[in-house]
């Protein structure tokens, strides 16, 4: 019951949340807020892993605009562990690291009245906000690119990130990118509007199918890779996110192995 | 991973890094992918009471339309814009009394994220000086 209950407080803070817009739900996009305009985006997820442990996390994501292609971003993670010892266990909260990047768009070219591929680069750095054994305990700088196309009804994105960990690591890591290794993410996506097959004049929501390719290697030799199938609704003022994610490949040492990730997402767009 | 594959990873990301955060520090609203070409090429001048047509590139989902409201509301005199993704158009009125400049139109659409081709002013309403 502590579950049920805790999940659903969870799935009331995503709901509270609000955020931008056409966007895979796992990795990121070469999307930028217009100048002075902020965007929160809230994500509740729920993973389960092996032996029936389970986490949930409700990621809070504020991004800025500082000017025309440049944005700073900060990404803040709840989390609540249902783990065996010596993981967070009996629904244990904890805040996660807080990353706080810079986003440069570096190519916009609008090919027509639907068509445009974007790219940015991003650096940042992971803090050590974490508690309750949700921290990696030390400033890790990452950076990394991203690129989006957007042709007709398909939608691409691609990124690369690349983690520096400068410290030991979380004390029981809980995702390959958790250890005290250098990680790389490597992500893939492809949106397709399922409807409406042409935009009209009127303004009106769009849905899309979604399936992303998620990945983490690191430098120490364990990696995971999901695939991660999901439904958008977006709509000029507000989009709703849904999806699963799924491993196709793990080799864990120090992480136990996932099973299943569920995703929802509320985003109001102001 | 291969030790070559980690060296060279870690190096693109220190470049990034290394032309990131200066060119950021020095002039942000320099920077980027800003299409300063496409704002010359709409002119001087102001946009006179009445509609007028703004032909925009990149609109590519329901968001755009938030962004581009948000944009233009900003800019005094400019109300009601509506938004035709499928044929890439914004048709805006201009109240009566108000003169917004052409190049504050294109800085919003760029702002907004997208790139303004051109404006079609209404001649019978009094169209663009």
């Amino acid at each position: 019951m502590r579950r049920v209950g805790s999940f659903a407080a969870v799935l009331a803070c995503a709901a509270a949340s609000t955020a931008s817009a056409q966007e895979m739900l796992n990795m990121p996009a070469a999307t930028l807020p217009s100048p002075g305009v902020l965007i929160p985006r809230g994500q509740a997820r729920a993973y389960r892993f092996e032996d029936s442990q389970w986490l949930l996390e409700q990621a809070v994501r504020l991004e800025y605009g500082i000017a025309r292609d440049l944005s700073i971003a900060a990404d803040l993670p709840l989390h609540q562990g249902f783990f065996d010892a010596p993981r967070p266990s009996d629904g244990d909260f904890g805040l996660g690291d807080l990353d706080l990047s810079l986003e440069l768009r570096i190519l916009r070219e609008d090919l027509n009245a639907i068509d445009t591929v974007r790219a940015s680069i991003f650096a940042g750095a992971e803090l050590p906000t974490g508690t309750g054994g949700f921290g990696g305990g030390s400033v890790d700088p990452f950076a990394g690119a991203v690129v989006t196309a957007i042709i007709g009804r398909h939608g691409f994105d691609a990124s690369a990130r690349y983690t520096f960990v400068t410290g030991g690591g979380h004390d029981h890591p809980i995702f390959a990118s958790d250890t005290a290794d250098d990680f790389v993410n490597l992500d893939l996506g492809y949106a397709y509007r399922l409807y409406p097959a042409e935009f009209g004049e009127e303004r009106e929501g769009a849905w899309y199918a979604t399936l992303e390719l998620n990945s983490t290697f690191t430098t120490g030799g364990e990696h995971a890779v999901l695939l991660s199938p999901g439904l958008l609704l977006e709509a000029p003022s507000y989009a709703v996110e849904l999806g699963l994610q799924v491993p196709v490949t793990q080799d864990l040492v120090h992480a136990p192995e996932l099973r299943i990730g569920f995703v929802l997402g509320l985003r109001l767009i102001f | 991973m291969p030790a070559s594959l980690t060296a060279t990873l870690r190096a693109v990301c220190i470049l990034t890094a290394v032309t990131l955060l200066p060119a950021c520090a020095a002039n942000p609203a320099r920077v980027g992918a800003s299409n300063e070409p496409a704002l010359a090429a709409i002119g001087d001048g102001t946009l006179a009471p009445g509609r007028h047509d703004l032909v925009v590139r990149g609109m590519s989902c329901p968001k755009c339309i938030s962004n581009v409201d948000l944009q233009l509301k900003r800019i005094d005199g400019v109300v009601d814009p509506q938004v035709d993704m499928k044929n890439g158009r914004v048709v805006i009125t201009v109240r009566e009394g108000a003169s917004p400049s052409r190049a504050a139109i294109a800085r919003a659409i760029e702002d907004a994220g997208f790139t303004l081709a051109e404006i079609r002013s209404d001649a019978a309403a009094g169209g663009g000086r």
